[in-house]
């Protein structure tokens, strides 16, 4: 799988893309704090975000532990600028289509980055302490040093 | 033990979508699956996490298997849905 190489995740995700005391009125809310997380990066277009509520129309990016997702349909790869990704922390959960969700990552990938920064972030979420550990995150150096134990 | 060797076909890989949709239809198949990859790594099939650790992108080679009562057809349409490809909207 050399052609899906990917950044390490710390390198995708910019401080300036976390953020760890977030709520959100409901699903649509907490997609659209993960998506800013992405366009204050300059990583997407602004109409990434409704391409990001579209797809989770079309199937939920819930992926257990408390985390979903989100990230835009196919059709809105010419939105994405580079690779990103950001995190939104609901202390109080979001209530994610009967799923409650405690983290967001929000996902920007062209061409198949996306499958080597899936791949990284749900082997550190497959720890049931780690995921735990990061739903308790208060700073974003902890959300550093959990993510960056899987960097190789 | 039952296998079933496939050719990952969805254009995307085994991500979000494709990813949940089979591992919803593993969880579905009434007898445990394993799901492993060309590099030798075994992974629950019906695990969403488990399926997407495993990197698995457009025309990887995958190996599902399961052992007991049903096994066969169990193996047989979750073969067919890797070899779909699940990412057409």
């Amino acid at each position: 799988m050399s052609d899906n190489e990917s950044k390490p995740l710390t390198e995708l995700l910019a401080e300036a893309s976390i953020t760890l005391d977030a709520s959100a009125t409901g699903r649509d809310d907490a997609i659209r704090q993960a998506g800013a997380g992405l366009l204050a990066v300059g990583a997407i277009d602004a109409g990434y975000i409704d391409a990001m509520i579209d797809r989770e129309n079309s199937v939920s990016t819930f992926m257990g532990e408390g985390v979903a997702i989100p990230h835009g349909t196919l059709a809105a790869k010419d939105s994405v600028k580079s690779d990103a990704l950001s995190m939104v922390k609901f202390p109080d959960g979001v209530d994610w289509d009967g799923n409650d969700v405690r983290i967001a990552f929000g996902i920007a990938a062209k061409g198949n980055g996306h499958i080597a920064l899936l791949s990284q972030l749900a082997t550190v979420l497959m720890d049931p302490e780690k995921a735990e550990a990061l739903r308790d995150a208060t700073t974003v150096e902890q959300v550093y040093a959990l993510l960056e134990s899987e960097d190789e | 033990m039952a296998e079933r060797t496939v050719t990952v076909a969805s254009s995307v890989g085994l991500h979000a979508r494709p990813a949940s949709l089979f591992a919803q239809a593993a969880a579905k198949a009434g007898v445990p699956v394993q799901l492993t990859s060309a590099a030798g790594k075994s992974v629950n099939a019906a695990s969403i996490l488990g399926v997407l650790s495993l990197g698995i992108g457009h025309g990887d080679e995958v190996t599902l298997s399961a052992e007991g009562d049903g096994s066969d057809a169990a193996l047989d349409s979750l073969a067919e849905l890797l070899g779909t490809d699940l990412d057409k909207e």
